[in-house]
């Protein structure tokens, strides 16, 4: 067998074995576009004999799907900026130095990495409600979410630190810059790109968290779209299209950006974690 | 104040306020909270104690009384049947296709990076599909199953007390498997390729060459993930919440989903408190292990 035939079977069978692993995202986006009474049929059908495309803008309108992206949007940008804001400093002086106390501060960074919001949800929302900060819940989330994500945050960032040779950053000194200057000057700019995408990542999961907008955010108008996708499927629902429908809207911005920007975020993603 | 300035500026002064911010930030909104968890399970707390920080304290009551309800026991089952099946699907399945892709022909790394998608997903969206894909009557699964002739009848995933903790796990499974996959390639790709070159040589053939090479190097990496697994699997919330809500009757509760169902459906917000505190130590010890299996790489 040449190399050539080799490689296209290889290839051939990793379609395949993407296909079936796909497969669940595939019936998200078939099931929006069925009609009621196919979306029920026995067999199911596996291509849609009669799309109906109004059922995005239907599901949109109905559900008030803009006043849940928007809040999504919003919770997201804010923590976002709240991480960015305070994790990239820190992330940098964990890169930097290598003594007791960078060790211990990255052994904390690591264990409050791992708390499960589910868990902690308890007593952030207690705490919270005494300070008064649930008169705020937008506010609320937004903080529960940037130190649950910012630990994940400084790794992936401390790992493109890392990689920024020291030598350029000692020249600019030398050369009568200032750590501040040498800091915004040369490393940061050197790193823009993985900070970029430990960004995009931490977007992400922020885009779509529950837990803490579940327990916190009562008002509906404030609700995200998480949380308005869970509303939506009662125990005996039956609008199965809609709801997929909903999931499709909610779901294709992340997937675009991640099918685009795919390799790097790997990249980033598997340098922090482990290597 | 001229000195502290300018070493704000050019000095030590930077690099600790660089750090400090962040960590006083993390340890007012997790460290406190993770304290004020524990104390909290020590206490008598109610809707109407919700509001003060002085309440009555009431020592072990908390824990006793969690250990002397009837659904304790069965949910704490749960949860580690859960973990244990979804880390080992999880593992297997991400290490075939990590196996597999690591043949490297044209596109693989590419094709790979697609797997991710499941990983990048809201949860909720994910269990929204998978729900559908479970569903009894008209879920595609039921199909598939009973056209390869696997079941007889419907299997109602969601609703039978057998299949519901099931249902989650495959969600689950399905999830994680991309991640596991991803990190695993890492690892492999980092074993030399002459080891193989040579034992080949040698006359070993595929199978030895797996478990006298392949499985010996990945030794770090594969403690490192399954602790990671161990710790995502713990945290996994939404898919309870978008599938099964726990049900039926706990059938398929888990001790992360009810320790938010007690303090958020019932308002016993004390109960809450002691469940988390209980698991916390377990996530605590499971981190321990991962940050030791990935220490040489965090000392650089």
């Amino acid at each position: 067998m040449s190399n050539v035939t080799r490689d296209r079977l290889l290839f051939a069978a990793a379609i395949i074995l993407a296909g079936i692993y796909l497969f669940p995202l595939y019936w998200m986006y078939i099931t929006t576009i069925k009609s009621g009474s196919e979306m029920f049929a026995t067999p199911p059908t596996f291509w849609p004999t009669d799309p109906q495309w109004q059922i995005f803008g239907n599901v949109w309108q109905g559900r008030n799907m803009g006043r849940y992206i928007w809040n999504s949007l919003v919770i997201a940008c804010g923590a976002v900026s709240v991480i960015a804001v305070l994790g990239v400093g820190c992330a940098y002086v964990l890169a930097r130095y290598r003594n007791i106390w960078v060790d211990i501060g990255l052994f904390l960074i690591l264990m409050l990495q791992v708390l499960p919001a589910s868990l902690m949800v308890t007593p952030i929302f207690v705490g919270f409600s005494q300070v008064g900060l649930l008169n705020y819940p937008r506010l609320a989330v937004i903080l529960a979410i940037a130190a649950k994500s910012m630990p994940f945050f400084v790794v992936l960032v401390r790992a493109t630190f890392m990689s920024v040779p020291q030598e350029l950053e000692e020249a600019a000194l030398v050369d009568g810059n200032s750590r501040v200057g040498a800091f915004f000057n040369i490393v940061l700019p050197l790193a823009r790109n993985g900070i970029l995408v430990s960004v995009i990542l931490i977007f992400m999961q922020a885009f779509g968290e529950f837990v803490y907008s579940k327990s916190m955010i009562q008002a509906v108008e404030l609700q995200p779209a998480s949380v308005g996708l869970n509303s939506f499927m009662g125990p005996n629902t039956n609008e199965w299209n809609n709801i997929m429908a909903y999931a499709a809207i909610y779901v294709t911005p992340i997937l675009a950006i991640f099918v685009l920007l795919q390799r790097r975020i790997v990249s980033g993603l598997t340098s922090g974690a482990l290597k | 104040m001229k000195r502290f300035l300018s070493s704000m500026i050019d000095g030590r002064g930077f690099d600790i306020g660089l750090v400090s911010l962040p960590l006083a930030f993390l340890l007012t909104l997790s460290g406190l909270p993770l304290l004020y968890n524990i104390v909290m399970s020590f206490q008598e707390v109610d809707m109407f104690s919700l509001g003060s920080f002085w309440r009555p304290f009431v020592g072990l009551k908390n824990y006793r009384d969690l250990f002397a309800q009837p659904e304790t026991w069965p949910i704490l089952a749960n949860t580690a049947t859960f973990v244990i099946a979804s880390i080992a699907g999880q593992f297997l399945v991400g290490f075939g296709l990590a196996l597999f892709f690591w043949t490297n022909f044209p596109g693989a790394s590419w094709l790979r990076g697609l797997f991710l998608v499941s990983w990048v997903m809201p949860g909720l969206v994910v269990g929204a599909i998978w729900n559908w894909i479970l569903s009894g009557d008209f879920g595609v699964l039921n199909f598939i199953l009973r056209e390869t002739g696997l079941i007889g009848g419907n299997i109602f995933w969601r609703s039978d007390p057998d299949f519901s903790l099931w249902a989650v796990i495959i969600a689950n499974i399905w999830l994680g498997t991309s991640f596991n996959m991803i990190l695993l390639s890492v690892g492999l790709s980092a074993i030399p390729r002459d080891l193989y070159e040579a034992s080949e040589l040698d006359g070993a053939n595929v199978w030895q060459r797996f478990w006298t090479i392949t499985l010996p190097m990945m030794r770090a990496s594969i403690g490192a993930i399954i602790a990671l697994g161990l710790i995502f699997t713990l945290q996994q919330f939404d898919l309870f919440a978008a599938i099964t809500s726990g049900g039926p009757n706990n059938a398929s509760n888990v001790t992360q989903y009810w320790a938010w169902d007690l303090s958020f459906r019932q308002y016993d917000f004390a109960k809450g408190a002691t469940i988390s505190v209980i698991m916390i130590v377990f996530v605590m010890i499971a981190s321990v292990v991962y940050v030791r299996s990935t220490r040489h790489e965090v000392r650089g």
